[in-house]
């Protein structure tokens, strides 16, 4: 794998905390050394956080289709109107 | 990290929350109903609950033979007072869209900016969604998105992640308030 590549393996290990310990180390080394390291740690938590962002949007999609599904039913779909008559 | 579940594919999921609605649904719509809420605001709450009960479920917080619909209940009444409360503090008369997951803190700016990745990037984004949402086992991701094996799957999801990560930082130029 390339050394880029590698550096966001090393990354996702340090964020997530599931590296081994002693990469961590020297992880944790490197940071203190490389400021720009550092970017790009954040940099990386931004591009974690809209992919949970893309997951929840598609998520949302997928239980709206599964809702329209079972309103198609009428047993159903009156069972939970009378609710709120 | 990624561990193990048994929702590898849209289908398995799509099961999940058939049954999970049919379930759960008509006892969370009595509560809001009885808590004065509407059709509307019930089917928002639940399908929040839902995704924070996927999202647990994915991530091992919690197994899929707990009481399913019992713990629905809960993150169904813990939305509700947490819409309520903030509804008459900000909004009393204005029910909006919002989505109450609390790890869900990103800016305005963000949705431009996942707006353009879906549209440049749809693959890359599928496959990420697969590895660090969905937490897929690898085996699975290499299968459905077609690569020889375990290993050009790894490989393909760190090129993504770069993609993906230049990406934010040269449109965060452009969306001056997009922050972590």
């Amino acid at each position: 794998m390339r050394t880029s590549l590698n550096e966001i393996k090393l990354i996702d290990e340090h964020i997530f905390n599931n590296g081994a310990p002693a990469d961590a180390v020297l992880f944790d080394a490197m940071l203190v050394l490389d400021p720009s390291l550092a970017e790009q740690v954040l940099w990386q938590k931004n591009a974690h956080a809209i992919i949970i962002q893309y997951g929840r949007k598609q998520l949302k999609t997928e239980i709206a289709s599964v809702h329209e599904r079972l309103f198609d039913t009428p047993t159903f779909r009156q069972r939970i109107l009378n609710l709120f008559k | 990290m990624a561990q193990q579940n048994n929702f590898s594919s849209a289908t398995n999921r799509k099961e999940l929350f058939i049954g999970l609605y049919k379930k759960a649904f008509p006892a969370v719509a009595k509560y809001i109903s009885k808590k004065g809420g509407n059709f509307h605001e019930a089917k928002d709450i639940f399908q929040d609950a839902l995704i924070v009960y996927y999202e647990k479920l994915v991530n091992g917080s919690i197994n899929l033979n707990s009481d399913e619909q019992s713990y629905l209940m809960g993150i169904s009444k813990h939305l509700w007072s947490k819409r309520f409360k903030e509804n008459i503090k900000y909004a009393p008369f204005n029910i909006g869209e919002d989505v109450f997951i609390e790890q869900d803190n990103l800016t305005p700016s963000s949705d431009k900016l996942l707006y353009y990745l879906e549209t440049t990037g749809q693959k890359c984004m599928d496959i990420l969604r697969a590895f660090y949402y969905d937490n897929w086992p690898v085996t699975k991701i290499a299968e459905i998105f077609g690569y020889s094996g375990v290993r050009s799957a790894t490989v393909q999801k760190y090129k993504c992640m770069e993609k993906i990560r230049e990406t934010i930082k040269e449109r965060s130029l452009a969306y001056e308030d997009f922050i972590e």
